[in-house]
């Protein structure tokens, strides 16, 4: 018998607001531990919770990008449960209400388009951050307050590649949109899964299993199709899968379990009175949405109809939204996007790499790229020089132009200097016209190359060959 | 000359005068204090207070609180001393911070002499929960009848008493029934007046602060000290602060006034209907309409079941802090589990246990649709009518309780439903501003009467309890 996996998935989004989702407390992911701690991130009594204004901003930007219905009725709620890590005794989150409703989003997987629907995305505030050493546990409370949007798809996903294209494209929305690291290593980025197997045309689903703990894209993966081949063996035998919640640990790359569905927690929800509902207007959403920093897929769109870039450049380009926005600086500048994008997406990363740094550490700003680019473009450096040039730059802060001429790296253009010395050289080298005229191409190599040697490697060689093919084609 | 019987305004004339300092009056009235023999006090704050007056400059004609001493229940923050809501919980307590109210009052110079006794948490009618033990009604030299609850040690020290005013809270009415046992002036204005920073949640949504004082006008001076928005409250309103002393003493007249009928049929005491109605006819002589009106029995018999159990539900989630982990008493244990439930079982009294396991059951999924939800739905009822009904009426005023101070041992408040005795919980659900006044003495022992008015018309809810004290009190000298 066949099985079709339905897979489900709830993303935790740490927001990077400056201060904590229900009070004035900056946030710092550097800091030392509980040092960024207020009374009411430590539900001292007496406290009450201030909404933050940025971390609203933020969810209607995602919720915008994933087509979602936007509610303009803020409203909160308490989920009750008692654990090490929340402070309150509760977790202010967004239950009845969520900001964001019914959006969807396209993914490509593997050449199709596919559609996800997306159930909810709500707003709520994450716990304290528990640090284990051997049978003490220590508590960070720096963590305790930061806000965090939780985005809840329908059970639309069938496969663990889905489910990583998934996330890419989410980790894409709120790292372009700027409101998140996310980071999956970090945590700043966390992703439950949710998944049960049926017998492909079943119209009822199975019993639904709980994969918690998964740090990384690859491990949502890994852990999902390990969890389908479990599922499948036990449907296989005739037997029933248990409703329970798994722990993918990395250190035996498995799953394990933690408890089963029917030691479920009731959350005993109810309205959040300390925060009356917020009135959001229409004006204030449209401006969030327009002011929201331009997201990958219309940065693809315009690298591609506007920049005239392949989707294979596009794509590299938008791998990291701090590439994208040092190319999207730098286009400024040059109109030739394609050399701009190679130097990117070539010599920039290769460079990177090498330092182990990243693009926003880079020494040298977009707009020196740019110049550059533009005096390849012009001929007025050879790719060989630019190289050169580029290495001088890493270390100065001087515009390529001046590098170029203080280090004689430009290249030769004037067409009477070239000409003078094309003539000298086609003086002392008549059999080799004659070859070339009697049908020998290599003559005009061996030309070019005399030419070039009096130049010292300096003539722009375009310009070069076409003079070069005038004087001869003249002299006829 | 006895300072402790002086309001508000007659203390600040004193000190204008010269007559007499703050020190004077603080090192007088810390020695009454210190032989409290009715159980109001929590932790004092004596050697900041002799501190304060002793460095307070020159009187300000203009500020009448400048040098007034106060007490403070102690569910409200203050930075100096434990702050435990009477309960062991929180016997070891220190906020980091003032809670707004103080902070207003420490800034124009009123001088605070400690905390006050209360049911644990603000839990309970009748004075009877705290740590240390029962709160006795002044009064009664016997003994033996309650100052009520849960702002039990304020409403004390004022009927002592020991000072012009404390500030207390109120979630059902634990500001204004002790204030009509104790024959002095107990109000709570509008949901979101005063700030509830520093206040401990109880029920949130009907938690209200608010105070006691001596005089209806006091009552008005305090307010516009207290009132304004507060920028660590978000609740808080913006509403603007009235010039409520000035408007006070005004002799507006042909107010509408409504007696809800039920709620006084359900009154037995013969003796204060007789009162009542006869305060009646002063306020129709002023010039006032008043008229009895109906409302359904149903809604009448839901209040308290409706304040219960959505003042449970929320108390459930608002003392989950209290797990001894960062803060308070902990009980050490091996886990976090085994901290938690240690703490929370032998440092809650049964009382706070019980309205927790009270609030967790009705919004656990079972039951939320029977108990919580339908709480809900009977306070949004309840708020409806009484919104209709101030649409033609400026006031629902009723006897504050059916009776004088009962003995301790005569009813259990919780289970107590009788319509009369729990009425006052509808200024909770509406978030109508309330003030209790003294009415006058059925054997010796004090009843009050309620005005309670529309959302942020404190003014004229002041006005028209004013009014109504300066008649008694003529009528009674």
């Amino acid at each position: 018998m066949n099985f079709e996996a339905i897979i489900g998935l709830e993303i935790h989004v740490e927001l990077k607001t400056k201060t904590k989702m229900f009070s004035r407390t900056p946030i710092d992911f550097k800091a030392e531990p509980n040092t960024l701690v207020t009374p009411i991130d430590l539900a001292l009594p007496g406290t009450l919770p201030l909404v933050n204004k940025e971390a609203v901003i933020f969810a209607i930007r995602v919720s915008n990008a994933l087509h979602m219905k936007i509610d303009k009725l803020i409203r909160f709620d308490r989920k009750n449960y008692f654990y090490s890590d929340l402070p309150k005794g509760y977790q202010i989150t967004q239950d009845r209400f969520p900001i964001g409703s019914e959006g969807y989003i396209d993914l490509e997987v593997e050449g199709t388009i596919k559609r996800v629907r997306i159930q909810r995305l709500h707003l709520e505030e994450d716990t304290a951050k528990q640090i284990h050493l051997g049978d003490e546990t220590l508590i960070d409370y720096n963590r305790a307050g930061i806000p965090l949007i939780e985005i809840v798809t329908h059970p639309d996903l069938r496969s663990g590649k889905e489910a990583a294209v998934y996330i890419e494209k989410i980790r894409q929305i709120v790292t372009f949109s700027d409101v998140s690291d996310g980071k999956m290593e970090e945590g700043s980025l966390r992703c439950d899964v949710n998944i049960s197997l049926r017998p492909y045309g079943a119209s009822s689903f199975g019993e639904k299993v709980e994969i918690k703990n998964l740090n990384s894209i690859s491990n949502v993966e890994r852990a999902i199709n390990l969890e389908i081949k479990r599922q499948e063996k036990i449907l296989l035998k005739g037997e029933k899968v248990i409703a329970e919640t798994r722990r993918y640990d990395d250190s035996i790359k498995d799953t394990v379990s933690m408890r089963s569905k029917d030691e479920t927690v009731d959350y005993k929800y109810f309205p959040e009175t300390n925060i009356l509902p917020i009135k959001l207007s229409g004006a204030f959403v449209n401006e969030v949405i327009s002011n929201c920093p331009e997201l990958a897929d219309k940065k693809r769109k315009r690298y591609i109809k506007e920049y005239s870039l392949s989707d294979y450049d596009a794509d590299i380009l938008l791998l990291d939204k701090y590439n994208a926005a040092y190319f999207d600086e730098a286009a400024k500048f040059t109109s030739f996007y394609k050399t701009l994008s190679n130097w990117v997406t070539v010599e920039i990363a290769t460079y990177l790499n090498s330092e182990q740094i990243c693009i926003s550490d880079f020494p040298i700003e977009p707009k020196r790229i740019a110049l550059l680019v533009n005096l390849i473009e012009s001929g007025d450096v050879s790719n060989k020089q630019a190289r050169d040039i580029f290495t001088i730059m890493l270390k100065s802060t001087d515009e390529p132009l001046n590098i170029a001429k203080t280090h004689n790296l430009m290249q030769i253009s004037d067409e009477n200097v070239i000409l003078e010395t094309i003539r000298i050289v086609l003086n002392e080298n008549k059999g080799a016209i004659e070859d070339y005229r009697a049908g020998k191409d290599r003559a005009f190599g061996f030309l070019i190359g005399k030419i070039m040697g009096k130049s010292r490697g300096k003539f722009n060689p375009t310009l070069t060959s076409k003079l070069l093919k005038r004087e001869i084609d003249k002299n006829e | 000359m006895k300072y402790e019987l002086l309001t508000i305004v007659e203390l600040h004339n004193l000190y204008v005068s010269k007559k007499v300092t703050p020190l004077d009056v603080v090192e007088y009235l810390i020695e009454l204090i210190k032989k409290d023999k009715h159980n109001f006090m929590e932790a004092n704050m004596f050697e900041e207070a002799i501190k304060l007056a002793k460095n307070i400059g020159e009187v300000d004609k203009d500020n009448l609180l400048w040098g007034i001493p106060f007490l403070i229940k102690d569910n409200i923050a203050t930075k100096e001393v434990i702050t435990s809501a009477s309960s062991k919980i929180l016997s070891n307590y220190i906020s980091p911070f003032d809670a707004t109210m103080i902070k207003k009052l420490k800034a124009i110079k009123a001088i605070p002499l400690g905390k006050t006794t209360m049911d644990e948490f603000a839990m309970g009618g009748k004075g009877t929960t705290s740590h240390n033990g029962f709160t006795y009604n002044p009064l009664d030299k016997t003994k033996t009848k309650m100052m009520g609850g849960s702002s039990s040690g304020s409403a004390a020290a004022v009927t002592v008493p020991v000072v012009p005013f404390a500030l207390a809270s109120d979630t059902g009415d634990s500001i204004r029934k002790p204030a009509s046992y104790g024959g002095i002036v107990g109000f709570k204005p509008s949901w979101g007046r005063i700030s509830r920073y520093g206040l401990f949640s109880f029920a949130p949504s009907m938690d209200h602060a608010g105070y006691f004082t001596r005089s209806v006008f006091d009552a008005a001076l305090l307010l516009e000290a207290l009132a304004g928005y507060d920028e660590n409250d978000p609740t808080s309103s913006t509403h603007v602060v009235d010039k409520y002393s000035k408007n006070t003493a005004n002799s507006t007249s042909n107010y509408q006034i409504a007696v809800i009928k039920g709620i006084f049929d359900n009154i037995l005491d013969e003796k204060l209907k007789s009162l009542f109605s006869k305060s009646i006819e002063e306020l129709k002589i002023l010039g006032h309409k008043v008229e009895f009106v109906e409302m359904p029995i149903t809604l009448l018999r839901a209040i308290f079941p409706t304040y219960f159990v959505i003042s449970c539900a929320e108390a459930s989630s608002n003392t989950a802090c209290y797990d001894g982990v960062n803060f308070g008493v902990r009980l050490e244990g091996n886990t976090y589990e085994e901290i938690v439930t240690k703490t929370r079982s032998e440092l809650f009294s049964a009382q706070i246990k019980k309205r927790i396991l009270y609030g967790a059951y009705a919004l656990s999924k079972d039951n939320k649709d029977e108990t919580y939800l339908r709480a809900q739905r009977s306070r949004r009822k309840i708020v409806e009518f009484i919104n209709k009904l101030f649409e033609k009426y400026d006031f629902i005023y009723l006897p504050a309780a059916p009776s004088v101070a009962p003995k301790f041992n005569e009813y259990n408040n919780d289970d107590n439903f009788a319509i009369a005795d729990n009425h006052l919980a509808i200024a909770n659900f509406g978030g109508y501003p309330s003030i209790t006044i003294p009415l006058g003495k059925i054997n010796g022992l004090p009843v009050g009467v309620n005005f309670t008015g529309r959302p942020f018309e404190e003014s004229i809810v002041l006005n028209i309890a004013y009014q109504l004290e300066q008649i008694l009190e003529k009528k009674g000298a």
